[in-house]
């Protein structure tokens, strides 16, 4: 069997491992570890390693490291797109968003509360002739995408 | 044509006279139009005129009057459409850069109605962008730069619906088009001293209309008073297999007519004590005359409370979902850093992280809410309260932070689709209007325009007009 050696560890360790420490390393405090403040100062945009952010709202652990588990995703990805300060605000727009999603998962639901979804089948549609194109939103059909940039002239959206 | 009055006559009163033959559609729009040219561009209230539309329009309907075919009280009337409803021809920019060229090759639903009863497109009114659904944190996040309050350019009109709240209250148009997904009708109606129809949800299609937050999107009217938003709303309300969130035939439609008895059925209103937490003294001065003159013509007026629970945040999270997942290519390609206001350049790249079970949480909790509400209206018709616990806010002014107050009437009516209208109903000591809003039942789009038809039959808030020089 081809398994992993035994010292190693799997990719979702890994990130798991990882998370754990980044959200570690965001809320200890600087002087408790200078190892942990090191990895946070890392992580941080310059300014705000060197202050913490004002204003901004107190979260359990398990809040913080969602946020930074949010913060790590959007800046996995999309990150050198973002400058220090947006980078920052991120931060900031992430943790602002923790407290309103702890009240609603704290709002008590039961097993038979359905949510305000669900399936409209589709029973009538137009009629259109069969060389139409499919119907389009204007949301879809002119939505850019990262291979044809919309700031050029837009194709004009079919009729549906 | 007679003086600078005319401008600012309800869509009622011209009808009257465009039926009468006594006030030609020609001359009224190209009226509009030289007023919208002078002042337009002053206080960025249209992305783009459409002279040469709103002209071979308003010469049908001129022609078709003349041959005794009237279709009825938009028949010749000039409006704006926000400009991110599909007419076909005519750029469609959703207030941002990266959509600045899009052309779309057929008309949105509600144009398409307003094609059908004759009115007369005079431009796109210039609008947030993206109708503020990746956020914003300054009036000027808009391809037009910030819309200015006509009653005083030195502040904001609101948003997302900046252009219509402004054409209207300046004369620039008769009526306008808004929409709404959280406030973006109640709040421009509010500083901008118009009347503004949020209706239920599902009444208008929203076909060829910008999608922001699918399940909370709605079209209303923009205009001079409650009466005049009644008869564009008859216009504009149907289902519409085009899209999919409308109601069935029987629960879209609305006909209106001015015969209908404002004492049709004694409204049992309820006063809301929690929907604002605080304020303005200028504007809770007004709110209380409000509240005293709707005491008089409702004697039945009693203190009410809004449920207590998370559902501003329901709303919010629903919102900011469904617009990341509207935007998703927005965000990928990168173009959403296009934008102009810095908060809407990143702030859908957070939402995009939102859960999809935190989405259904929400929609859990939004069916609960659902239920309240209906509880609610069980012992209440209408439900009033300042539209707004602000006036207008300078136009540097931080949003984020300045109104960021809550807002649980307005998470809650839009999370249920309530239907909303906002009627002016004084000013500040700033001379800076204030609103007064109702909300109802869903379905129930009579009920606030019957309270608020009744409040502008007592009150004259919404025959003023600033003066523009």
């Amino acid at each position: 069997m081809d398994e992993k050696p035994a010292k190693g560890i799997s990719r979702r360790e890994f990130a798991r491992r990882a998370a754990i420490a980044s959200a570690v390393a965001s809320w200890a405090p600087v002087n408790a570890a200078p190892i942990t403040a090191a990895i946070a100062a890392a992580s941080l945009p310059a300014k705000q390693a060197q202050q913490p952010p004002a204003n901004l709202p107190k979260l359990s652990p398990e809040g913080q490291a969602e946020v930074e588990a949010r913060v790590q995703a959007i800046l996995g990805q999309y990150g050198s797109r973002f400058s220090e300060e947006q980078k920052a605000d991120i931060r900031r727009l992430c943790t602002l968003v923790q407290p309103p999603l702890d009240r609603l998962r704290a709002y008590a639901l039961a097993n038979s509360d359905s949510p305000a979804l669900y399936l409209k089948p589709l029973v009538e549609r137009e009629k259109k002739p069969a060389a139409a194109a499919p119907a389009k939103s204007p949301a879809a059909s002119a939505a850019p995408s990262a291979n044809a940039p919309p700031a050029a002239k837009t194709p004009a959206a079919k009729k549906p | 044509m007679a003086g600078e009055e005319i401008y600012y006559l309800s869509v009622t009163e011209l009808a009257k006279r465009i039926e009468g033959k006594k006030l030609s559609p020609v001359e009224l729009t190209q009226a509009y139009l030289a007023r919208c040219e002078k002042f337009g561009p002053r206080l960025n209230a249209y992305a783009r005129l459409t002279p040469e539309l709103a002209l071979a329009q308003a010469q049908a309907a001129e022609k078709e009057i003349r041959r005794g075919h009237y279709r009825g009280p938009l028949h010749g009337i000039p409006y704006a459409a926000k400009d991110l409803l599909a007419v076909k021809g005519v750029p469609t920019t959703w207030g941002a850069k990266p959509y600045a060229n899009q052309v779309f090759d057929y008309d949105a639903t509600a144009i398409e109605h307003l094609n059908r009863a004759g009115a007369v497109l005079l431009g796109k009114a210039s609008m947030i962008e993206l109708a503020g659904g990746m956020n914003y944190r300054f009036a000027s996040a808009s391809l037009q730069g910030e819309a200015q309050n006509p009653w005083n350019t030195a502040c904001w009109t609101c948003g997302s619906s900046s252009g219509s709240g402004a054409a209207v209250a300046a004369g620039l148009a008769a009526f306008a088009i808004g929409t709404e997904t959280w406030g973006s009708i109640v709040c421009p109606s509010a500083f901008c001293g118009v009347s503004g129809l949020r209706p239920t949800y599902g009444r208008v299609s929203r076909f060829g209309a910008m999608a922001l937050a699918p399940s909370m999107d709605k079209i209303g009217p923009m205009a001079r008073s409650a009466e005049d938003c009644a008869r564009i709303f008859a216009v504009l309300a149907g289902h519409d297999p085009k899209d999919h969130g409308t109601l069935p035939l029987d629960k879209a439609a609305f006909t209106y007519s001015p015969s209908m008895d404002l004492k049709a059925r004694a409204l049992r209103v309820g006063w809301l004590t929690n929907a604002w937490k605080t304020m303005e003294p200028g504007v809770a001065k007004v709110i209380d005359a409000a509240e005293k003159t709707l005491r008089r013509y409702f004697p039945s007026v009693r203190h009410t409370t809004l449920p207590q629970g998370p559902f501003e945040d329901a709303a919010n999270i629903t919102m900011g979902i469904e617009g990341a997942a509207t935007f998703r290519s927005l965000l990928r390609s990168g173009q959403v850093s296009e934008l102009a206001d810095p908060l809407g350049q990143i702030n859908g790249y957070v939402n995009e992280q939102l859960s999809g079970a935190d989405y259904l949480q929400a929609q859990r909790v939004r069916e609960i809410l659902q239920r309240k509400m209906a509880d609610l209206f069980d012992s209440f018709d209408v439900l009033a309260t300042a539209a707004q616990p602000i006036a207008a806010t300078p136009l540097d002014f931080n949003l984020e932070t300045g109104l960021a107050f809550p807002d649980p009437l307005g998470g809650i009516g839009n999370l249920c689709g309530l239907p909303a209208l906002a009627v002016p109903c004084g000013f500040t000591d700033q001379h800076l209007p204030v609103g007064l809003q109702f909300v109802a039942r869903a379905g129930d789009d009579f009920g606030v325009i019957q309270a608020a038809r009744t409040f502008q039959a007592h009150t004259d808030w919404h025959h003023k007009h600033p003066r523009l020089v």
